[in-house]
């Protein structure tokens, strides 16, 4: 019996933590530190960071954070932004991170995938795609943190990815994104039956039903929150927390064996 | 009361402050000028007798009728620790609708956050936080630090405070309620517990590297527009009421599942590092006297327990040392030189202390008006400096 | 001192660090004196069994290494990968293993539902059948962080030491004598992988 992976995925910009609605505007969080030292006293079962800016502001990550993150945690880790090459991913996962993200690089380099998987296996990879709907309602992929437009289908890209040779899928609504309305299920389900890798949920999680719902209805493997970890409530204080483990527990264990 | 060390060691006959307390002086009884002022704190507030809970009623009825028609009636900081906790679930109970407010230092345990969210949750009470970006924050504490002054966690109490009055005003409330109680713990010295925004500011001048942006430091000019112009007051019902630390504990854990984490103030970790180390070992001056007193004063502790009790050191949490040397960025060496160094206080630095005494009639008409706490004219107006 | 085997494959660092937390002595290293002189062995490892037993043999780490296990009968505790190569041999390549433990490692594809993603990744719980020196201390439920593609069933039931459940019932950890082995990742599972180094570390 596997429960379902419930991960917070936390925003880094330079050294401070953040969140961002919508892929705009953010509000600062607190320290990346003391807040990843609260995860691992709450015990969660996974963690991601996520470094927003570093591929636009053209620059490396910051391994001296990653160090220090690693070094206080006792729990899966993954980290994405600014991975623009092999040596940059090996070394992050040599400081204690089991998987890196890519988004942007792979439009520029896909060769890069199977590079990083030859030496250190799929499992480390997570392709992460960043979908936003236009006017028509139609899905359309953006790289460079939402801001520059792919000209090529969601599902059609995961597929691709999944070909390369990531390990699993993050699919990001960026309309949802920190709007606590739930995830965008559609997006998520269309994407789940066309790949076998695992997909994960990424933007919009408001409560545990919307947890139920990614799963459930839209056959995702596991779910991110953002919002719904660092404040008490929509539209309220800054309060780093993570859902009771009885009421995920009772909700979300995978009954297929 | 003069400033010289008394040439006997003398500890008061009524509580457990010594002569190592500054500006101690004893009676003819040998009871100390500390448990002096509780008793007129006592007095004047009729503290625990069914005068002060009947004044204490008179003033949720004002705070009731001043917040209709809005949001919240009072606003009461919650810090995930036993007195603050206790205040949100009295305010729920006494029919207010309050406002938490949590000011995020960034050095919270998870124990804090957790005992905050499960109370909150319950009581459906909304939370407004202000989280100081850390570099901020890590400068200030670091810049008190090399300052060699005890209120090393001085800026929290004053950011904290500032970010009440902050959301206070923007939802228009009048009323911030403390949960701070002299009865459950005693009355701190000001040589070792001075704090005001001028201070934070003359220490972060002369020793910080950040520019002060997300801080929310209180300036004398904010102080007095908070209680001048917005008239926002202080309430403290605990000065009223009875409160028994050890009973709240229980009905907290009880009620709310709520988790006590060991000793005053433990859910932060630069308080922890404050109280545990930073006090007994620079300053050789272990706090706990301070609880340690009120409790014997309210009976519930013999004098020699509490004697016996404080001569036990400090629980100190293991890697803390580690943990703030590493945060703040100071070498062993550094840091060594630093405990080991001169000790200074606030008289070293410029602080609005010699204006808080100039003003001090003005001082006295708002604590009675509750828009200053009357511990706040007793110490800070006073040339005494008890 | 613990030393945690380095021929180049698996997350030293998060190891290093956990036993660090539990309070124990170890030491990363790659040198075959400093092999030679543990008191106890930490055998890591992350990716392909055979790239991990061309790389021990190269490094002529499986003499000092039998020698230790065999002979000398120090603890010793397989992580992962680590596990797998305490086994006669794996599907996944085709050199012999370290064949300590009388197992075999198998290939998850092709015998368990469809439905069910490979690699087996994520937190799943382990059931105790034997008591040893590592699973002291444990109480109620406890799980652990897993990520593999290949699983190990043991020849002889004496040597199942813990449990899971994943399309089909493998062992999740194993042992014979002074040799554990633990399929999922202890310095990833935070409190129940430290009670797990902290026993170890107590043998």
């Amino acid at each position: 019996m596997l429960r379902t992976r419930v991960i917070p995925c936390l925003q880094l910009i330079d050294e401070s933590l953040v969140k961002t609605v919508k892929f705009g505007k953010h509000s600062y969080i607190g320290d990346p530190i003391n807040t990843v030292r609260i995860f691992n006293e709450l015990e969660v079962d996974e963690l991601c960071f996520l470094d927003i800016r570093a591929t636009v502001e053209k620059r490396p990550p910051n391994f001296k954070i990653l160090h220090e993150i690693a070094d206080e945690c006792f729990m899966p880790l993954s980290y994405g932004g600014g991975v623009r090459d092999a040596a940059t991913a090996k070394k992050i996962l040599s400081i204690g991170f089991e998987k890196i993200l890519l988004n942007t690089v792979i439009f520029e380099t896909p060769s890069l995938v199977t590079e990083i998987a030859n030496y250190s296996g799929n499992q480390s990879i997570i392709g992460s795609i960043d979908v936003k709907k236009n006017l028509f309602g139609k899905y359309q992929v953006y790289s460079h943190d939402g801001t520059k437009k792919q000209e090529v289908d969601p599902v059609k890209w995961a597929m691709q990815l999944e070909s390369l040779g990531v390990g699993e899928l993050l699919i990001t609504s960026m309309d949802k994104d920190g709007t606590w309305s739930g995830f965008d299920v559609e997006l998520i389900k269309k994407i789940s039956n066309a790949v076998t890798v695992p997909v994960i949920a990424n933007g919009g999680a408001g409560s545990i039903h919307h947890i139920e719902e990614a799963v459930k209805q839209g056959n995702a493997s596991a779910v991110c929150l953002g919002s719904m970890v660092v404040y008490q409530q929509k539209e309220m204080g800054v309060l780093v927390n993570f859902p009771d483990r009885d009421n995920l527990q009772s909700t979300l264990i995978h009954e297929k064996n | 009361m003069s400033d010289k060390v008394s040439e006997t060691y003398r500890i008061c006959t009524r509580c457990i402050y010594d002569t190592k307390v500054p500006k101690i002086a004893f009676d003819e009884n040998g009871v100390c000028n500390y448990c002096k002022m509780i008793d007129d704190l006592k007095s004047q507030y009729h503290t625990g007798t069914p005068a002060g809970e009947e004044k204490f009623a008179e003033i949720v009825e004002q705070i009731r009728k001043d917040g209709k028609g809005k949001k919240y009636d009072c606003v009461v900081g919650v810090s995930g620790g036993t007195d603050s906790s206790y205040m949100i679930v009295k305010a729920v109970e006494w029919g207010l609708r309050p406002l938490a407010v949590h000011y995020d230092n960034t050095w919270n345990t998870a124990i804090a956050t957790e005992n905050i969210r499960k109370i909150l949750g319950k009581l459906k009470v909304d939370l407004y936080t202000h989280v100081v970006d850390n570099k901020e924050s890590d400068d200030i504490f670091r810049s008190f630090f090399l300052a060699n002054v005890p209120e090393i966690d001085g800026p929290t109490d004053i950011a904290l405070a500032e970010t009440m009055y902050r959301a206070a005003a923007k939802y228009k409330v009048k009323y911030v309620l403390e949960g701070h109680s002299f009865i459950a713990e005693g009355v701190s010295p000001l040589s070792t517990a001075y704090v005001d925004g001028g201070y934070i500011r003359n220490i972060h001048e002369k020793f910080g590297k950040i520019r002060m942006k997300t801080f929310p430091n209180m300036t004398f000019a904010a102080f007095m527009k908070w209680i001048l112009f917005f008239r926002i007051k202080k309430i403290r019902p605990l000065w009223y009421i009875n409160y028994s630390k050890q009973e709240a504990k229980v009905m907290l854990m009880k009620d709310y599942g709520w988790q006590d984490y060991g000793g005053h103030h433990l859910e932060n970790r630069m308080t922890a590092f404050n109280h545990s180390i930073y006090f007994p070992q620079k300053f050789k001056i272990d706090q706990r006297n301070n609880t340690l007193s009120a409790v014997v004063r309210a009976g519930l502790k013999t004098r020699e327990a509490a004697i016996e009790e404080y001569k036990t050191p400090p629980h100190i949490e293991p890697e803390l040392v580690e943990y703030f040397k590493k945060r703040l960025g100071f070498s062993d060496e550094e840091y060594t030189a630093i405990m080991n160094g001169p000790r200074k206080n606030f008289r070293d630095y410029k602080t609005y202390k010699k204006r808080f005494e100039r003003l001090r009639p003005l001082f006295f008409l708002l604590a009675k008006a509750n828009l200053v706490p009357m511990s706040f004219y007793i110490k800070y107006t006073s040339k005494s400096e008890i | 001192m613990i030393i945690i085997v380095d021929y180049g494959m698996g997350n030293l660092g998060s190891v290093a660090n956990m036993f660090k937390k539990v309070g124990a002595q170890a030491k990363v290293s790659s040198d075959l004196e400093e092999i030679n002189k543990a008191s106890k062995i930490l055998l890591p490892g992350v990716g392909a069994f055979d790239t991990a037993m061309n790389r021990i043999n190269d490094a002529g780490m499986n003499e000092v290494l039998n020698y230790k296990a065999l002979k000398e009968k120090v603890p010793v505790l397989g992580i992962c990968l680590g596990m797998q190569l305490l086994t006669a041999g794996s599907e996944e390549g085709v050199l012999p293993g370290l064949g300590w433990i009388n197992a075999k490692t198998y290939n998850f594809s092709g015998r368990i539902n469809n439905e069910l993603k490979i690699p087996h990744m994520g937190w799943n719980i382990a059931e105790i059948e034997q008591n040893t020196a590592i699973t002291k201390r444990y109480q109620g439920e406890i799980r652990f962080y897993f990520v593999h593609s290949y699983f190990v069933q043991v020849d002889d039931e004496s040597n199942s030491m813990m449990k899971t459940n994943y399309g089909l019932t493998f062992d999740s950890a194993i042992v014979k004598d002074n040799i554990f082995g633990a399929q999922f990742h202890p310095e990833k599972s935070h409190k129940f992988g430290m009670t797990l180094f902290e026993n170890f570390a107590k043998i």
